[in-house]
Order: C-alpha cells, then sequence, then structure tokens
C-alpha cells in the first residue's frame, strides 16, 4: 500500500517554508503545532517584529542593569559564543550594524572611515553574559540570522518526531531537517543543490536519512562593482563582504550544526575554507565565484 | 555540471570544531520550553507573626482581653527530578495563642458586648506536610500534590490536582483546578462544655483559570471557582453557633499586571467577587506597586508598598447579640467574620536578589470596620479585628 503524504506550503520567517508529513492519523493536528512552533519563534526573535525579545535585547544596549533572557535565548547565545570562538571571530551575532552601511541595491561601496566606525560597534567579545543576564554595550545590536531559522528547523523535527510513527521533512526557506528515527527503512529525502547563478537548477543532491541540510551563500543578494563582487556575507573583523564561495551546503546530525558550518565556511577565505569543510567529516557541496564545484559527494 | 549524490556515507571523524558546536547545537534543539520545569533546587523558608490587637476594657465584658497570637513557619523544596519533572515538599508549623470570641450579649444599654474564652486562654499548634509532583510536556503541565495536617483538635487531609494547557503561541494559559479536603473535629473539653464530640466535613473545589500575555509590559488573568462543602460548618467552641451543614462558595477573580519601563516598576492589580449561599457577599480590591531600586544601589531590590480594600455583606444567619431564646437548630452565628463590614490594609515588603538568594521582608496593618462597609451594616460586630503581620523569608536556589 502506498503511503499517503501530508503537505503543506506557507510563509514564516520570510521565507517560503514547507512540510511534508507521512504515517500518523494526526497528521492535521502536528502540522499546527508546528506552524504555530514556527510563528512563536519568529515573535520571539525577529528583527523585524517591534515586541520580540531580539529587539527588547537591542533596545537594552547601553543599560547597566543588562537584559534578563530565558533559557531558550540563553541556549542561543551559547551556541553563537560557539560559533563565534570556532571561526575565529568570523561568525558574529554582532555584525548587524554593517549590513546598515553597505546598500546592495544602489550598489555603494561605503567609505573606509564609515566601515571603521561602524566596526567599533561589532565585536562578540564585548558583550558580557552573567546570571542569564546580557550586558550590550550601547550602538551594538544583535541579529540571530544564521541561527533561528535553522535551529526552528531542528525545533519542528523535534516536536514531530515525538510521534514515534510520524515521518516527514522540514523546509523552512531551504533550511531542511528531517523528521522521524535515524534507523528507519525508509529511503532517504533526496534535497537538490541549487546553481548559484541559476537558482532552479540543482547542481547536485544529497540524501539525508536523518538530521538536517543548510545552506548559506550570496547569490540572492550581491552586487559587482568595477568587475569585483561583492557578497551579503560581511566579514565582522574587516567590514569588507567575505571573498570566498558563492555557495556552502552542508548535511549534518542538526540543521543548526549544518547552517552554522555552512556560514563559517562562507566567511573564511578561500583555501581556509576548503581545508576547514574537507575536515569537518559531514557532507557538502560548495561552489565559487567562477561556478567551480568543490564537494565530497560520492 | 552532473547530479551526484550521497547517502551521508561521509567519514564519521569529525573535526574539533563540529564537535564543539554540535555540542550547543545539541543543547539548543532538544530543549522543551513549555511551562518550564525548574533546572535549580529551591529552598524556602519564611516566618510570620500575626497579632490581633487587644479588645478594649469596654467592649468585653470577661474573659481575655487578647486576642489572637500566631506564629508561622513554612519550609518549602522545589527541585527537579528529571528533565520533565520537578518535586515539590512544603512543610509548616504554626502556634497559636490568645483568646477568641466566645458569645456576645448586650450592655445596660442594650449594645453588643463581648465575651472571650476562658482566662486561661487558648493554646495550640498545627503541623503540616503536603508533598507533590509536576510533570512538564510540550504545552502542558500536570500537577498532583497530597497532604495533612494536624493540630490538638482537628485533622485534615488533602488532595489537589492541576492542569495547564498553553496555546496560542504560548501567549495564553487555560488551567483546571480541583482539589479534594476532608477536615475532622474533636473539639477539648467537649464533656465539660457540651461540645460535640467530633465531626467532619469535607470541601470539593474546582477553579478555572485564563491568563493572557497581552504584550511585553502587561498580563491578564482571570478565574472563576466554586467550592462546595458539606459537614460540620459551625464554631463548636461558640456557645450558640449552629450553621448550615453545607456550603457553596463561587469566586470570579481578576489580575492585570502592567510594567512602565521607563519608571522600572509594576503595578498588579486584583479584584475578586465572593458570593455564598450563607448570604455573604464580598468585593476585594488591592494594588501593589513594584518598584526596582537596582538603579541605585548594587543589587537588584524591589520596593513594594500595597493597598487592599475589602468589604462583605453579612450571613442570613448573623446576629451581633446572641438569642439563646430561639431554636437551638435554627441557624445562628455571632462570628464577626459572618457580619458585615469593611476592612482596609496597607503594607510594605522589599524583595532582595543576591545571586542564589532572595530575601523577603514586609509588613502589614488591617483594620476592620463596620463603617467601612460597603454594604448595609444592620447588626454591627463588636468584635471585628485589627491586626498586623510581620514577615521575613528566604529562597535560596542551588
Amino acid at each position: 500500500m502506498k503511503e499517503k503524504f501530508l503537505n503543506i506550503k506557507f510563509k514564516g520567517m520570510g521565507s517560503p517554508c514547507e512540510i511534508t508529513l507521512m504515517g500518523s492519523p494526526n497528521e492535521e493536528e502536528t502540522l499546527t503545532a508546528l506552524q504555530h512552533e514556527v510563528s512563536r519563534l519568529e515573535q520571539k526573535y525577529s528583527r523585524f517584529l517591534k515586541n520580540s525579545v531580539l529587539n527588547a535585547i537591542n533596545a537594552s544596549a547601553g543599560d547597566p542593569r543588562g537584559f534578563t533572557v530565558d533559557e531558550e535565548t540563553l541556549a542561543i547565545f551559547q551556541h553563537a559564543a560557539a560559533c563565534y570562538d570556532q571561526s575565529d571571530g568570523l561568525f558574529d551575532i554582532t555584525a548587524g550594524p554593517l549590513n546598515k552601511i553597505w546598500d546592495y541595491r544602489k550598489a555603494i561601496v561605503p567609505d573606509k572611515n564609515t566601515i571603521e566606525e561602524t566596526l567599533q560597534n561589532v565585536g562578540f567579545k564585548r558583550i558580557a553574559i552573567k546570571n542569564r543576564k546580557v550586558f550590550l554595550p550601547s550602538g551594538m545590536e544583535l541579529d540571530f540570522g544564521g541561527i533561528v531559522k535553522e535551529y526552528a528547523a531542528d525545533r519542528l523535527a523535534t516536536i514531530a518526531s515525538k510521534n514515534s510513527n510520524l515521518m516527514g521533512l522540514i523546509n523552512l526557506g531551504g533550511d531542511f531537517a528531517v523528521i522521524g528515527s535515524k534507523h528507519t527503512k525508509y529511503k532517504p529525502w533526496k534535497v537538490g543543490i541549487s546553481c548559484p547563478k541559476r537558482p532552479s537548477v540543482a547542481i547536485a543532491e544529497i540524501a539525508l536519512h536523518h538530521g538536517g541540510l543548510a545552506s548559506s551563500g550570496d547569490y540572492l543578494r550581491c552586487f559587482e562593482l568595477h568587475g569585483k563582487r561583492y557578497s551579503h556575507l560581511l566579514n565582522p573583523v574587516t567590514g569588507y563582504p567575505s571573498t570566498g564561495w558563492q555557495s556552502v551546503s552542508i548535511a549534518a546530525p542538526s540543521c543548526l550544526l549544518a547552517g552554522s558550518i555552512a556560514t563559517i565556511a562562507m566567511l573564511k577565505p578561500l583555501q581556509e575554507s576548503s581545508d576547514f569543510l574537507r575536515d569537518a567529516g559531514l557532507a557538502f557541496v560548495a561552489v565559487d565565484s567562477d561556478g567551480k564545484m568543490l564537494t565530497n559527494l560520492e | 555540471m552532473s547530479k551526484r549524490s550521497v547517502h551521508n556515507k561521509i567519514k564519521k571523524r569529525y573535526s574539533r570544531s563540529i564537535l564543539a558546536l554540535s555540542g550547543t547545537a545539541l543543547t539548543l534543539s532538544s530543549m522543551s520550553y513549555a511551562d518550564a520545569p525548574p533546572t535549580q533546587s529551591t529552598v524556602s523558608i519564611k516566618s510570620t507573626n500575626y497579632q490581633e490587637d487587644d479588645l478594649l476594657s469596654n467592649e468585653v465584658l470577661f474573659g481575655e482581653l487578647s486576642r489572637y497570637d500566631i506564629d508561622v513557619h513554612q519550609f518549602q523544596l522545589v527541585t527537579p527530578v528529571t528533565r520533565n519533572s520537578s518535586l515539590q515538599v512544603n512543610g509548616s508549623y504554626d502556634s497559636l495563642s490568645g483568646a477568641s470570641p466566645w458569645f456576645t450579649s448586650a450592655n445596660s444599654e442594650g449594645e453588643p458586648i463581648v465575651n472571650l474564652s476562658g482566662a486561661s486562654g487558648i493554646y495550640d499548634t498545627r503541623r503540616e506536610l503536603s508533598i507533590g509532583g509536576s510533570y512538564y510536556l510540550e504545552n502542558e503541565t500536570v500537577n498532583l500534590s497530597i497532604g495533612r495536617s494536624a493540630e490538638n483538635d482537628y485533622n485534615a487531609a488533602f488532595i489537589n490536582f492541576g492542569f495547564t494547557h498553553q496555546l496560542n503561541n504560548r501567549l495564553t494559559t487555560i488551567g483546571v483546578n480541583t482539589s479534594i479536603s476532608n477536615d475532622e473535629i474533636f473539639p477539648t473539653d467537649a464533656e465539660k462544655f457540651n461540645r460535640i464530640k467530633s465531626a467532619s466535613k469535607r470541601s470539593v473545589s474546582t477553579a478555572l483559570s485564563i491568563s493572557h500575555i497581552i504584550n511585553r509590559f502587561s498580563a491578564y488573568q482571570t478565574a472563576i471557582s466554586v467550592t462546595n462543602q458539606k459537614g460540620f460548618l459551625s464554631d463548636p467552641y461558640k456557645l450558640r453557633d449552629v450553621r448550615p451543614n453545607s456550603k457553596s462558595q463561587y469566586a470570579w477573580t481578576n489580575s492585570f499586571r502592567i510594567f512602565f519601563e521607563k519608571m522600572d516598576a509594576a503595578l498588579h492589580s486584583n479584584y475578586r467577587l465572593y458570593h455564598d449561599d450563607f448570604g455573604i457577599g464580598s468585593h476585594t480590591v488591592d494594588f501593589s506597586w513594584h518598584q526596582n531600586l537596582s538603579t541605585y544601589i548594587p543589587f537588584d531590590l524591589r520596593f513594594v508598598p500595597s493597598i487592599r480594600y475589602y468589604t462583605q455583606s453579612s450571613a442570613n444567619f448573623f446576629t451581633n447579640i446572641d438569642d439563646f431564646s430561639s431554636d437551638p437548630l435554627a441557624p445562628q452565628s455571632s462570628d464577626y467574620r459572618l457580619a458585615a463590614f469593611g476592612a482596609i490594609s496597607a503594607g510594605i515588603n522589599f524583595i532582595a536578589d543576591l545571586n542564589n538568594l532572595r530575601i523577603t521582608a514586609g509588613g502589614e496593618r488591617d483594620q476592620a470596620k463596620s463603617k467601612y462597609s460597603a454594604y448595609n451594616v444592620s447588626r454591627p460586630s463588636t468584635a471585628l479585628v485589627r491586626f498586623s503581620r510581620i514577615s521575613i523569608g528566604f529562597d535560596f536556589s542551588y
């Protein structure tokens, strides 16, 4: 008998989302619960929603009393700290102010003084975290991009996997997480990796039995000026766009891990990043600015 | 470019970076954030002294002028058991001394006058122990607790079951709570004063509550509760006290909290409407202002002034002068708690947070008077209380 799939598409976290479920009598309830979880995390961590926890933390910048965070937000900070350490400061959730001075629509490169001035307000190390209180220095702001959407995909998979009969795939704007036991006998989910120049064309396919897959790329937001490509991924140490890959896709035991590694790989210089990806021990597909692909897929 | 695929047959020796990031990623992804179980154990102790003012000599015909003086010592332990469950143990020891109104009579002008219990007064102790557990699901919490209390002349056993469900992105919580209590009274000196030798009563209470977080700064909660009591509801220590043997109580409570960011302070306001089939209706309004003072001092300190107004109507069978000529089985009581009156209370509390230690200290003064009543007072009680309460508490988390 052929298994019935239930599929739902919706918009969440500023991206097209898709959830595919199979094998449970209460799929509908699970779908509703999953959509609520996306909404909860969006309301809590969106930069664009005035009452989000993220904006409340940003509004507390300079307050000597700090801002008390809950367990979930604290865990995000701990992961952000690990990303910062493991990337030698390249993956930095305080890099937000740099995005404001780089105007991708008008294709303008900001002057050196503006960049240096802005860098004064960047640096994860300057944040103090004590007893659940976050002390954000004045002028600094946080952006959980590269963490929250990937984390959300894992959360949804975790919630859905509590129903042991359920299998499926979460896709939150290209961040994937597999629902179901890793010991499943079912065929893996095949996820296509987009060509950076032509996103509708798949250049590779990664088969996911469990865990997650995430991609980081600059093909959606970048500009070229005087023959030079300016990526939207900004190096928080130099203040200039990263010059490495056009896109990196990673399959990992969790979507959050995949997304973190993909972002770090995008920010590292090309050669260093190639070694980092080869040593990582995870399935990857990376495409450089000339369209050449590096992968460890068989 | 050709399509390639892999079935994750990549080497399983991850780099150090991956292992470092896996730890925090796994912690984050596997967490549960419903009504979260405690992550630390907390031991709390609190001592309270409740002291009723002495009656004036012109208010009393005979007996002790000093009324109740009660010391309450409470202990609580809340500790996580597993990732999704916690255990709570509560204990308390109270000691009570003083005198309480025995009966009321009329003075030479026909005004009610109180006669207090014997010159030696009353001395009693009360011990209570309860144990309970909570289990935390994704969006639900289930609580169950049982307990017993014992006094020289009173035993009680109770069980409580609670359930909460979070919805609307966890901004709304609905809760149901049911408790059952079986109480037994065996008055002292029963034969000497012709009191009932022993009696019992059963109480069943059910409450339904809804709380909603309106926005980052305000929250509202409303609850209705119904309590049914059956059995012996009279006071055996009063000379003439006969109450119906069943009572239904209904209460509607509302709380609204709002935080004023610029002032770094919060206003807590509560209103309670109550009615029972003894004929008592009541309104309670209270406000407390939670002012954070940590801007001025190097630790977290909150200053909480509060004010409360309470008023109730009298029970249908309340009398301010006991009538010993009436049918001895007809409901009648001169208990001041069944009279129409109003009470105004003001208090101050300080809450200090010093790392793992929270210290709470405060005091309250309450005065009940017939003239404060919002209800008609046809039979004013002369035994209304004026009391002071002071308390100090310590919560230690580890």
